[in-house]
């Protein structure tokens, strides 16, 4: 059954991709402004036709549209069209101003749906090499600037490395269980008596996804990669793609690998507990702000694997709520650092927010809620975000894993209060930022008013949540 | 290494054949870890690397063509298409991250590449 | 079972033989049979040729990597090609049309590289 129209979000999106691309590349004068909102309107029309969409399987069972999926994707589109909104005055300014970045990201985001839409390993391949490679291009994309090749270079290396191990891991599940079609590879792997090499299988899948994802034992490109590649960039490695990722690791795990969770929710646990650690302790010395906030997603990806391993619908669903909120939080901390520019010149360093209380109010109070809401303190976002996954922890009976997530929270609220502290106690070193475009401003106000109110309205969020888990467990 | 224990495994039931799965599947599992040894163990060109990569994707493309014909199914060989398909935009854009870092930096060698690090 | 694998081989090892028969006959004749004048002329540039002016192993134009890189992208979705062209008959209109979207999309690529000047060489 081909059932085409049930994509119809991706197609439009792509063939949109298509022309935006010859509408850029054949007036002879750059158009990066223009081709920027046009990709912005195709990302919001692609996000229109998601909420429209229609459920079941397509193309010979390679891609399937559910409620997991939709909600993924809304997420997805949003984060990249936010990101794409911050990128605007920072590549103007920075001269990155090439109508490429609009199109590459839109290509990224065409992946990612793909990726989280598919249904067959040969589709998740696909959607997961499109992504990539739209992402080692865009990491390289200042290409006059030697740290952010290297970013680029660092990124290549390991994330092609990455694939292969997936590739590798898929091959052997395709040859031991026969299929490669997830609905298929349930039945198949349904029986108590699975091979080992379907074993070995999913344990390659899992290494190629927990690198994606840049949970720990598969985390060293991060904090390289985030420090080189340009600002805005790195807000969006930091979004949309880990959406895409951890969406794809659930339903993988859930799907297809559903009867063998007693083999993956061991190696989830140990990932979930070494990504909190590491992220809790590695942020603490580092003067880089970038590198910090690389530290810092390698933790937060830690708390939502947690509800991963906990390996019920609890946790799936604190899985999703802890992502959407994260995506939020990011968006505007990053927005926060696309701002900081003193005369002209990007800055890096936690000191140069110093002073940032008396010199631009507006966004120091930004900054504070974004940054207590990544701490988990209540009662803004980021704490609903990680008591949802606590509480299916503590369940589910997972209590080592609930208290050192208690535990590196604590620690790590030290260098998210420092920051506050920094911005509030700290002497400005020599006058107040440039003032910031009105792009920035709109990112900072909506993603802190969501943050700052999410507790009056928490039913909506984590009712979706909850219908997306039905439909991907059911 | 599960594929060497495959080899007795196999080579019981495919009496017939001469190159059995088993053979296939260690092969395989040889150029993967070649693969992935050259990536690590490299201390030398960028270009390696590269090359290691494909080995991997090489090793990945026998295992899937191996499969399909023990299995007398197609799909492990569309999917070795797409592998090869990709591997070559994976390899064009590998070799053009490394002409923009020759430029800036006016060396591929592995060692050098650490401006970033903390 | 090894016995049987090692014959299917068997005639690869008298091909290897052979050519190495082969080689080493004519370089060994060569060396046995034929006379020897050693003289520095004979290893000289020969009568119209000229002396090198430049190492070989200079480097090579970095325009001809781009063209490569171009090359390897557009060459390899040929590779969809020969199937299709095969099953043409069985899969009928949706699987021309497909094909014909996957060209729309490399064209696309092909009118970019060729506006961004990637086909110029100077």
């Amino acid at each position: 059954m081909l059932n085409w129209t049930l994509a119809l979000p991706e197609i439009v999106l792509g063939v949109s991709g298509l022309f935006i691309l010859l509408g850029g590349v054949i007036p002879k004068k750059e158009s990066f402004f223009p081709v920027s909102m046009a990709v912005i309107g195709a990302l919001i029309l692609a996000a229109v036709l998601v909420l429209g969409q229609g459920e079941g399987t397509a193309f010979l069972g390679q891609y399937v549209a559910d409620n997991f999926s939709r909600f993924a994707k809304v997420l997805i589109l949003l984060g990249a069209a936010l990101g794409l909104l911050l990128a605007l005055d920072f590549n103007e300014k920075a001269g990155l101003g090439r109508f490429e970045y609009p199109v590459l990201m839109l290509f990224a985001t065409l992946g990612m749906m793909v990726m989280v839409s598919a249904n067959d390993l040969m589709s998740l391949y696909i959607g997961l090499e499109l992504l990539s490679l739209s992402l080692y291009v865009i990491a390289a994309f200042d290409r006059d600037n030697p740290r952010s090749a290297e970013a680029g270079l660092k990124y290549f290396v390991l994330g092609a490395l990455a694939s292969g191990l997936l590739l590798y891991g898929a091959s052997l599940v395709y040859g031991f269980a026969g299929t490669t079609n997830f609905d298929r590879l349930a039945d198949a792997l349904s029986g108590d008596d699975v091979g080992t090499g379907v074993v070995v299988g999913l344990v390659f899948v899992l290494a190629g996804l927990a690198f994606k994802v840049s949970a720990v034992p598969f985390h060293m490109w991060t904090p390289d990669v985030y420090e080189g590649a340009p600002t805005p960039v790195t807000a969006f490695f930091a979004t949309a793609p880990k959406v895409a990722a951890i969406a794809l690791l659930m339903h993988v795990l859930i799907g297809p690998f559903g009867d063998l969770s007693a083999q993956w929710m061991q190696v989830i646990w140990v990932c979930s507990a070494g990504s909190m650690i590491l992220g809790a302790f590695a942020a603490i010395g580092q003067r880089n702000i970038k590198r910090l906030m690389a530290y810092s997603s390698i933790g937060h990806v830690g708390y939502a694997l947690m509800g991963l391993a906990v390996a019920n619908d609890t946790g799936y669903r604190g899985v999703l709520v802890y992502m959407a909120i994260y995506v939020v939080m990011n968006l505007g901390t990053f927005a926060v650092l696309i701002a900081m520019r003193r005369r002209g010149r990007a800055l890096e360093q936690v000191e140069d927010l110093a002073g940032l209380g008396k010199t631009d109010p507006a966004m120091a109070l930004w900054m504070a809620v974004f940054m207590f809401s990544m701490a988990g303190i209540p009662p803004l976002a980021g704490f609903f975000g990680k008591l949802y996954v606590f509480l299916a922890a503590v369940q589910g009976g997972f209590w080592t894993l609930a208290v050192i997530g208690i535990v590196t929270s604590v620690i790590a609220s030290y260098y998210y209060l420092r920051i506050v502290k920094v911005m509030y106690f700290d002497a400005a070193p020599d006058g107040a930022l440039d003032a910031r475009p009105a792009s920035l401003t709109v990112v900072m106000a909506s993603t802190g008013l969501l943050t700052l109110l999410f507790f009056l309205f928490p039913a909506a969020l984590i009712g979706a949540a909850q219908v997306a888990v039905a439909s991907l467990a059911g | 290494m599960p594929a060497m224990g495959m080899t007795t495994a196999m080579g019981d039931t495919t009496e017939m054949m001469a190159v059995g799965l088993g053979h296939y599947l260690t092969v395989s599992a040889i150029l993967l870890t070649l693969g992935v040894l050259g990536i690590f163990l490299n201390r030398k060109n960028v270009i390696v690397i590269l090359m290691s990569v494909e080995l991997i994707l090489l090793s990945v493309t026998l295992n899937l063509v191996a499969f399909s014909a023990t299995l007398g199914d197609l799909t492990g060989q569309v999917f070795a298409m797409l592998i090869l398909t990709v591997a070559a935009a994976e390899a064009a854009i590998g070799l053009a991250i490394v002409v923009i870092y020759f430029r800036n930096r006016g060396t591929i060698e592995v060692e050098e590449i650490s401006t970033l690090k903390g | 079972m090894t016995q049987q694998m090692l014959a299917e081989y068997f005639p690869i090892l008298v091909f290897l033989g052979i050519a190495a028969a082969i080689a080493s006959a004519m370089v060994g004749g060569a060396m046995l049979v034929a006379r020897q004048k050693p003289n520095p002329e004979k290893l000289s540039a020969y009568e119209c040729g000229f002396e090198p002016f430049d190492d070989t192993r200079r480097r090579f134009d970095v325009r001809f990597y781009l063209v490569a890189i171009l090359f390897i992208i557009f060459d390899l979705e040929v590779a969809f090609l020969f199937p299709w062209a095969v099953a043409l008959g069985e899969i009928g209109w949706f699987g021309f049309l497909s094909m014909m979207g996957f060209l729309g999309v490399l064209t696309v690529g092909f009118v970019y590289e060729w506006r961004k000047g990637a086909l110029d060489w100077e």
